[in-house]
């Protein structure tokens, strides 16, 4: 454990010293929320609810993805993907130390600096601009933190299992994309799936994206009753257990493949 | 006067062998081609399926029916499409500097900007143009658009111009780097940023927020003025006026950018010491 910590400590160190980096972020960042708040105040002006939702919780919901989606940056795939092609990843997997978890630790590392030079920026910025992100209802906040620690596992377990392709496929840049992509698109990180059509919806609900970023966020401005969350932080756990599965299978037969490849 | 034809002839031909050039590498890794074959158009296509379950939902967008924006959304892909095949190398200009590999290229008879553009073609920009031209027809196809001649050099004029603003862009972004000497992956803002402000009507933001995207950072006439001229929405002017400002603000932001980028290459040391 203390080896992890380490790793975490060291990571954190290096996130610090890009500074011009974190400021470019939080500007373009905040660009981004902005530009989407007025699409939103745009597509509501003379509407009431739609899709159970008023102007002012989809506000929320923009201010909140944004700070989300600080957190629930991973850097696994790339860093595998830089591993293999270098070479690295040989006298990586040589260390006493199991690799994966030293990319979990570097990716929490990260993200604990990324708390503080981008969350809590984007967070203030988001409140003064937009709106100041209230919760509906207080009494669902274990709710919201335990669904957003999970989404976390699930977006992370996810990008490690993309990354391992790279054992085999080497460059995986398009693939990236290609998650990318997706998980912006069918996680309701941009767009709620509930503004779907019905029978996309239902499909999407069935996938693992949605519980990374709509679950918490709609439990974050109270949409749909509590028994529907608590399903659905069901079908969440379940995606999780299913997802860290097929990692734990995949990172042996992967840590199998390159030492082959080594000779 | 024979000098400057010459030179001229030059650089065409040298223009003619670094495209052969870059179709023969792009030929060399056919699983990667495969990659960006899926992901671009993806890309493209789920957002734009995403802009029509919206607008379902919603109706309109400040006006704007789904075959308008499906209109103003295709011209404005494909003239990313076509800034990306020859101005992309501006995203990655800082690494260029930090790596010092802006060298090879003052060696060489030939200017610098044209070389770290064009000898770095990115062909796979193609697989951007394609979604964004079927998204195009499609939202011609919708508004009903009468095409004839008038349409057609509005269009290809608009295009010239749009992608000429958004090269221009990129490279004032990335010549930055040669006073912060950082190497800031620039891309991906950019592009999220130029997708929000041009494939949604521009009349949606607030008026501080149009005017400096209309004249301090002109987004709005890469699709938004353009697509409103020829689809004679929010009262802006029909005829090629429109089309014609574009081109001139295209030109004028790509001189700026130019003199941005010689100016700061003096700034260059290399890499190391």
């Amino acid at each position: 454990m203390k080896k992890y910590l380490y790793v975490i400590k060291t990571q954190i160190i290096k996130s610090m010293t890009y500074e011009f980096n974190v400021y470019g972020n939080i500007i373009m960042q905040t660009i981004i929320m902005i530009t989407s708040a007025y699409f939103w105040r745009a597509l509501y002006k003379g509407q009431g609810m739609v899709g159970d939702v008023d102007a002012e919780s989809m506000l929320t919901y923009v201010v909140l993805s944004s700070v989300l989606s600080v957190l629930l940056i991973t850097n696994v795939e790339r860093r595998i993907e830089k591993s293999v092609e270098k070479g690295t990843v040989a006298t990586d997997l040589m260390k006493p130390i199991n690799l994966f978890g030293v990319y979990f630790a570097e990716d929490i590392g990260a993200v604990i600096a990324l708390v503080f030079q981008n969350m809590l920026p984007i967070l203030i910025i988001g409140s003064l601009m937009i709106r100041v992100p209230v919760m509906a209802d207080v009494h669902d906040l274990p709710l919201f933190l335990i669904s957003v620690i999970e989404s976390f596992l699930i977006n992370w377990l996810i990008a490690a299992l993309f990354g391992m392709i790279a054992f085999t496929a080497v460059n995986i840049d398009a693939l990236i994309q290609v998650k990318k992509h997706l998980l912006r698109l069918l996680s309701g990180s941009i767009i709620p799936v509930w503004f779907f059509p019905a029978g996309v919806a239902r499909v999407l609900e069935s996938l693992p994206f949605v519980y990374i970023y709509q679950l918490p966020l709609s439990i974050y401005i109270g949409r749909g009753t509590r028994a529907e969350h608590l399903r659905q932080m069901g079908i969440q756990s379940i995606w999780l257990v299913i997802l860290a599965a097929a990692f734990l299978i995949a990172q042996k037969k992967a840590a199998g493949k390159v030492m082959v490849q080594g000779g | 006067m024979k000098n400057l034809f010459r030179e001229l002839i030059h650089y065409l031909d040298v223009t003619a062998h670094v495209i052969k050039m870059a179709v023969m590498t792009v030929i060399e890794y056919p699983s990667n081609i495969a990659g960006w074959l899926i992901s671009n158009p993806l890309q493209f296509i789920m957002g734009f399926a995403i802009i029509k379950f919206v607008v379902e939902s919603f109706g309109q967008i400040n006006g704007w029916t789904y075959g308008q924006l499906a209109f103003l959304y295709g011209l404005s892909v494909i003239s990313h499409a076509l800034s990306m095949i020859f101005f992309v190398q501006g995203w990655f200009m800082g690494y260029y500097v930090i790596e010092g590999e802006f060298d090879r290229y003052l060696t060489r008879p030939l200017g610098v900007l044209y070389q770290f553009f064009f000898t770095n073609i990115n062909i796979f920009g193609v697989t951007d143009l394609i979604p964004g031209i079927l998204v195009f027809l499609y939202g011609c196809v919708k508004c009903g658009v009468s095409v004839n001649l008038t349409f057609l050099v509005q269009v290809m004029i608009t295009l010239i111009g749009a992608t000429l603003i958004r090269g221009g862009i990129y490279i004032l972004l990335g010549s930055t780097s040669f006073y912060t000497r950082s190497a800031v992956d620039f891309g991906q803002y950019t592009q999220e940023i130029m997708d929000k402000t041009t494939m949604y009507p521009l009349s949606m933001y607030p008026e501080s927020i149009q005017f400096i995207l209309t004249y301090l950072i002109p987004v709005g006439w890469i699709s938004f003025y353009p697509a409103a001229s020829m689809l004679g929405t929010e009262g802006v002017r029909s005829g090629l006026t429109v089309s014609l400002v574009t081109l001139g603000v295209g030109i004028a932001v790509i001189l700026i950018a130019g003199a941005f980028f010689n100016r700061g290459l003096k700034q260059y040391e290399s890499a190391g010491n």
